[in-house]
């Protein structure tokens, strides 16, 4: 770990080569895109153009795949009462959902992200958000959105990554007011390591960072391989309206113009994008709020209709509570078996992403760009974790 | 009027391939033909400016192999012509030479190699006089400027009276060097072109000229070779000066003589060490030489690059040791010389001093004192792309879609001003992986496509010049297409043979001297042979890398790209900017525009600098060619650009 953080010094660029992108960790979050013109990305792969040669350069500062201080991160940004090893700070845990059921009915689930982007940017905490776009092909890039129209267009999840933070770099790059990002774990992670960030010259620039909204992310899609895999099932990706992962049913829901088609789960994890399987975050641990798709006893028709949404931040406390008193935003109070099957799920995931990375490294005492000395990795460190790397 | 025609007697100053020039032109030359190659290209040049005065026919030909062929046809018809080319050109034309020289030739007809010892202007070393011994044709060195003309007259008469080619080589010392030389007549009559070709096959002024029946015109070549060693016995171009018994005696040619001359005296040796200077090298006057061996026990044999002389003489010395003892050789074989890289006086006077024994006058110590503290100050000049060359711009191309493809593809390079970016990886942004001789990129692209099979399979790319392109390129380009090799084939036009002058090429719709000439399209041959081709402005950096992208993704075929824009250099560019560009200083975040400096740090144009105190980027307008990619490149857009009116 120490040594990790020592060879981050030698050169930022070549470090990032060496333990992310060679190592096949690299999320495609673009944290280090658009801070400089020698990284961009290319389809959903992050592209090193030509040789930088600063020392200490933000990319593998931001980078969320290179060593952190998650303590120092956790310390900023929430408060310790509030903070759960499993899905990171809790202040509140509900359902939620928009009160338009016609909003519902285009955007995903209970379409919470969409009513809270909408009143941060119509209450002025907001001037413009980031949020993820996507083309013809399976490709997403960060959007810049400052209306609901915009917004509206926007929705949905898409399942392969967006390189949201490059967007944002764009934005913050000139005076852009206050900005609000929708951002996958890694994303808010990215940013969360921005905030930090000593350096003069970001701090401008970072400042105008105001709202996170975390996604819960269990995966993304290498677009490679999910446009073979549509492809080979017929499906072309302009055909498609709205993706979803049903509860209880093993199958990702695709709506395309010509109707519902399912795809067999495993056939879409074979999909996966390498990098997913190191992330430990599966809940946004670094968001202002976090939403996700609700799991609840109920018909999958009714359940759908619904988000959950972790409150973590004052700040994102203060804008839930004002969407709840405009009536734009229906919440009721989760039950406790539902907050223990979210920790439950967040805790097997990162119990599988130390597994894969004791097997990547070959060590349990070299966690890649994990500390072993955070104990929200020591305790998920467990002989269970061990004994499959033996196996 | 041209220096070349000053009249008889006058004393003129020449360059080396000047003077070889002016001795054709005494020796009433009529053809002359070659390829653009540094040291040798101004022999030809500065004949096509008096073509018209003194009824030559000057050519640029698509290869040197064309070229001798085109000379050779002139001295099948009875006309004196010259072949002009530099060292590996010989390689070029090795094929055709090997049956010339076994036909024999009719009309005088002279082979001029300018070779380039040090390898300045040239990737390779190569050494051309050992096709003069394995063709079985003579050789000759000029060793001083007049002796540069003289010698190339002469070499007109030698070839006539032996009815065969004769080599004549130079080296970039004696090329690109000047010298006084005091001029010969012009001749006053041309000649007629006539081929008679109807007498006996044996008959070498009337019949069918071929190499058949090649062991009988063999054995007629050799006996022309023993000919022209008689002749060499007695040529006034060999000759010694010294003491009558020297201690040592340096045996040298060529510019070496000029370094042997100047390190005897720099060390008073005149009184102890003789000089033999050959300018008549193979077949060696055996006679001669044993008359100069037997003076002393101690040699040096003195030349650039390969031990060629000192072979020859040591082979011959071993034929006449009964008669002038054993003797003690240094040169290149021992190691008293080097046989890589040129030669100086001050290498001579190193290993003169050691034979004899002698220390070199050293350098006054406030001398010495004072270079060292001049020295460091001289600011190092990298070698690089001019401004605005287009060749930056679509190496920035080739490497951004190279990175954004990801798989790490291998680009092969090929010979012309944008070998640079094999030379020195940097100016090429570490694209270009291989550099042989002209066409072999190509050539070796279409190899490595056809290793996928065994496990390299990485995008192929090539890159090649325009007049490389004609030169060599097309075969090699008809092997990919025929072989299915999956390889981007990028043709860097930049509307001229840029490296060595601006010689037009094929593609150029003009004579040597000027006259308009059918241009043949680069594009339509690559279609021709069937070939997916593409044309684009390698300074639109955008609509340039779509077509790489897409054609890297494109499998398993031969994709063909070609890169327009002149050089930067080309006259009808030259001095004149498209745009007028500009640094805002309000938008270039220095330092910290989190580029570290791409503009000057990796693009590199020289017109970009860096103003140290601002620690912003500046545009240095004195060089800057306005070609306006570097506002592309900016991250911040701070390099602005303005249409120049025309």
């Amino acid at each position: 770990m120490v040594e990790l953080s020592l060879k981050v010094k030698e050169n930022s660029q070549k470090f990032l080569k060496k333990y992310v992108l060679d190592e096949g960790l690299c999320t495609g979050c673009g944290a280090c895109v658009s801070i400089c013109p020698y990284q961009v990305i290319y389809r959903d792969r992050t592209v090193q153009l030509h040789q930088c040669d600063l020392q200490d350069g933000n990319c593998s500062a931001f980078c969320p795949r290179t060593p952190a201080d998650p303590a120092a991160l956790r310390k900023m940004l929430f408060e310790s009462a509030d903070l759960t090893p499993e899905i990171g700070a809790v202040k509140g845990y509900y359902f939620s959902r928009a009160a338009d059921p016609e909003l519902r009915a285009t955007a995903q689930h209970g379409a919470t992200v969409t009513v809270l982007l909408e009143l941060a940017l119509s209450e002025g905490l907001i001037d413009s958000a980031v949020v993820s776009t996507r083309n013809q092909e399976f490709l997403q890039e960060g959007v810049i959105v400052n209306n609901t129209e915009a917004i509206r267009k926007n929705t949905g999840s898409k399942f392969t990554v967006s390189p949201t933070v490059a967007a944002f770099n764009r934005l913050v790059t000139k005076e852009a007011g206050n900005v609000g990002v929708v951002a996958t774990p890694c994303q808010a992670l990215a940013l969360a390591k921005m905030r930090i960030s000593k350096t003069e010259e970001f701090e401008n620039k970072i400042k105008q960072l105001k709202l996170v909204i975390g996604l819960y992310c269990g995966w993304t899609l290498s677009v490679e391989k999910y446009t073979k895999l549509l492809l080979d099932k017929n499906i072309t990706p302009e055909s498609i309206r709205k993706m979803d992962i049903p509860a209880g049913k093993n199958v990702l829901e695709i709506f395309t113009d010509d109707g519902a088609k399912a795809i067999p789960f495993e056939e879409v994890q074979a999909c996966v994008r390498d990098a997913c399987q190191y992330c430990m975050d599966s809940t946004a641990e670094y968001a202002d709020v976090s939403v996700g798709s609700a799991r609840f006893a109920g018909s999958w028709e009714e359940v759908r209709q619904w988000n959950q949404l972790i409150v973590r931040t004052e700040k994102g406390k203060a804008l839930v509570d004002l969407a709840v008193k405009k009536g734009v935003l229906e919440v009721r109070t989760a039950p406790e078996e539902s907050l223990n099957e979210l920790k439950a799920a967040a805790v097997n995931k990162k119990k599988n992403a130390l597994k894969n990375i004791i097997r990547k490294s070959g060590s349990v005492k070299n966690l890649l760009y994990l500390d072993s000395r955070d104990p929200a990795v020591l305790k998920y460190l467990t002989k269970e974790v061990f004994n499959k790397k033996v196996k | 009027m041209s220096k070349l025609l000053s009249p008889a007697k006058t004393e003129v100053l020449f360059m080396g391939n000047e003077a070889i020039a002016r001795g054709a032109l005494e020796a009433g030359v009529s053809v002359v033909s070659g390829y653009p190659g540094t040291p040798s290209s101004e022999v030809i040049e500065r004949l096509s400016e008096v073509a018209r005065e003194r009824n030559l026919y000057v050519e640029w030909s698509t290869n040197e192999k064309v070229a001798l062929e085109v000379a050779a046809a002139a001295s099948f018809a009875g006309l004196r012509s010259m072949c002009v080319m530099k060292q590996n050109g010989v390689n070029v034309a090795s094929d055709f030479l090997l049956h010339l020289s076994s036909s024999g030739t009719r009309g005088g007809i002279v082979l001029v190699e300018c070779e380039d010892p040090g390898a300045l202007s040239s990737v390779n070393e190569g050494e051309s006089r050992y096709f003069a011994r394995m063709l079985e044709v003579p050789l000759l060195e000029p060793a001083s400027f007049q002796e540069a003309k003289d010698l190339t007259k002469w070499a007109f008469e030698l070839s006539e009276k032996i009815r065969n080619i004769v080599i004549l080589r130079s080296v970039t010392r004696m090329s690109h060097a000047s010298g006084n030389v005091i001029c010969g007549k012009l001749p006053e009559k041309f000649r007629t072109a006539r081929f008679i070709s109807d007498g006996s096959v044996m008959d070498p002024l009337r019949g069918p000229v071929v190499s058949t029946p090649v062991v009988i015109k063999h054995g007629l070549q050799q006996k022309k070779l023993q000919t022209a060693a008689g002749l060499f016995e007695k040529s006034p171009f060999n000759s010694y000066t010294g003491p009558k018994r020297p201690e040592l005696l340096i045996i040298t040619s060529s510019a070496c003589f000029l370094y042997s001359r100047e390190a005897i005296e720099m060390l008073g040796l005149q009184k102890r060490v003789g000089i033999l200077k050959l300018s008549c090298t193979w077949p060696l006057p055996e006679k001669l030489l044993k008359k100069y061996l037997r003076l002393t026990d101690r040699i040096m044999v003195v030349e650039e690059v390969l031990p060629f002389l000192e072979e020859n003489i040591k082979v011959a010395a071993m034929g006449m040791l009964k008669e002038i003892g054993m003797k003690t050789f240094y040169g290149k074989m021992d190691k008293t010389l080097p046989s890589a890289g040129e030669l100086n006086p001050e290498i001579v006077v190193a290993a003169l001093s050691k034979i004899m024994k002698v220390k070199p006058a050293s350098l006054p110590a406030a001398y010495v004192k004072e270079i060292q503290k001049v020295a460091p100050k001289i600011p190092p000049r990298a070698q690089t792309f001019c401004p605005g060359c287009p060749h930056r711009a679509s190496f920035w191309n080739i490497n951004t879609a190279l990175k954004l493809d990801g798989r790490e593809g291998i680009v092969c390079g090929d010979i012309g001003c944008y070998a640079m970016a094999s030379l020195w990886p940097e100016i090429g942004f570490h694209t270009v992986r291989t550099l042989h001789s002209m066409g072999s990129g190509t050539g070796l692209a279409s190899g490595f496509a056809k290793l996928a099979a065994f496990g390299l399979d990485k995008p192929i790319m090539a890159v090649c010049g325009d007049s490389t392109f004609y030169h060599a390129v097309i075969p090699a380009l008809i092997n990919a297409q025929h072989n299915k090799a999956d390889i981007t084939f990028i043709v860097l036009d930049n509307a001229g043979t840029a490296m060595t002058g601006f010689q037009p090429h094929p593609g150029i719709n003009e004579s040597a001297i000027g006259d308009p000439l059918p241009s043949i399209d680069i594009a339509a041959i690559c279609r021709g042979i069937g070939a997916k081709v593409a044309v684009s402005d390698p300074f639109d950096l955008e609509g340039t890398g779509k077509i790489l992208t897409s054609f890297m993704a494109e499998r398993g075929t031969l994709k063909v790209l070609i890169l327009k824009q002149a050089c930067a250099l080309s006259p009808e560019k030259k001095g004149k900017k498209q745009f007028q560009v500009k640094v805002n200083e309000e938008l270039c975040l220095g330092d910290h525009c989190g580029c570290n400096r791409l503009c000057t740090r990796i693009f590199r144009c020289p017109a970009l600098t860096w103003d140290r105190e601002k620690k912003k980027a500046v545009v240095d307008e004195v060089i800057c060619a306005g070609c306006g990619v570097c506002y592309s490149i900016c991250p911040q857009k701070a390099i602005t650009r303005t249409e120049v009116a025309q």
